[in-house]
């Protein structure tokens, strides 16, 4: 029996966390604050994809683990499916959400009456505090395909807002 | 009757290792245990002489010795489950089922936020979760 989980709990838990931990813990420091999420998001990744790996066949190769990745992993967590996957064939795959749930209530703050130099500031300042939040869905990921015994790194991109991309580049 | 349940990680590092006999044989159940990591590698590293079992991840009998019978399971995680018992024919799905119980109540131990990834597992209620069916296993397989 599946058991639910308040959405709108999750999102204020991840969103309060990456703000703990970018505000008050590292605040000066936010390179170590993403490390810290990401790190978070790892663990979180580990144990999920060994819960959902449960009841089916090794995978082969890492094709296969990325496309388990981007459908059941990924409607598990996030209700719906990765809408676009690219791959290079050389180890590196860009996993495309184009509504990605944990950006769409996100807002950014365009309406800022300041001088002009100041409102790049503040939309630089939005990006970056955006990009925090991604850190743990990059975490995921990686801890998701190293217990599957793909070690990667993984990197996010934002291009306007709820759609954003994440790029695995494989090692070895 | 099942005598040794272990769990080994993907570096071949044991998480948990586990006897249910009386008498003080732990560290021969351990060796046997031990020998059928290489039988594992073997089997998952040259799928064609295993044919059918192809990545599935109940791997069968891995190998008989004189008195007992070792079984084994790899997760998609690449974590072994190896099971050591006494009896002389046990059924297929018995075991499917036993593994399938036991790769649930693992789940559910390394899902602990106090368990690190990698590291022992030293969950009490994963050892009284195991013991259960094991013992569960003993029944099914006499009625």
């Amino acid at each position: 029996m599946g058991r639910e989980v308040s959405e709108s709990c999750v999102d204020n838990l991840i969103i309060e966390m990456v703000s703990a931990y970018c505000n008050r813990f590292y605040e000066s420091k936010p390179d170590l604050a993403a490390r810290r999420i990401e790190a978070i998001g790892y663990q979180v990744g580990l144990q999920l994809s060994e819960r959902y790996t449960m009841e089916r066949p090794r995978f082969t190769d890492h094709l296969e683990a990325i496309k388990f990745i981007c459908k059941d992993f990924w409607s598990e967590v996030f209700k719906k499916q990765i809408d676009n996957l690219k791959t290079n064939h050389r180890g590196t795959f860009v996993l495309q959400d184009n509504r990605f749930r944990w950006l769409t209530r996100m807002s950014v703050d365009t309406n800022q009456t300041n001088t002009d130099s100041s409102l790049d500031t503040a939309e630089n300042k939005e990006t970056q505090s955006a990009s925090m939040h991604l850190y743990f869905p990059c975490g995921i990921i990686r801890g998701a395909l190293t217990s599957l015994g793909i070690p990667c790194a993984v990197s996010a991109d934002m291009s306007n807002l709820p759609a954003c991309s994440f790029v695995v580049r494989i090692k070895g | 009757m099942i005598v040794c349940v272990s769990v080994v990680g993907h570096q071949n590092n044991p998480l948990y290792l586990q006897s249910f006999t009386e008498e003080d044989d732990a560290l021969k159940l351990h060796h046997v245990v031990h020998c059928s990591l290489d039988v594992i590698d073997e089997r998952v590293n040259n799928p064609k002489k295993t044919g059918s079992t192809l990545n599935e991840t109940f791997l069968g009998l891995l190998y008989p010795t004189e008195n007992y019978k070792v079984y084994g399971y790899l997760t998609n995680t690449k974590v072994k489950f190896i099971l050591v018992t006494t009896d002389v024919d046990v059924r297929d799905a018995d075991m499917r089922n036993f593994f399938r119980r036991f790769h649930s109540a693992y789940v559910d131990a390394v899902s602990n936020p106090f368990h690190v990834p990698g590291k022992k597992i030293t969950s009490r209620s994963f050892a009284e979760r195991v013991s259960t069916i094991v013992k569960s296993f003993g029944l099914g397989g006499a009625v």
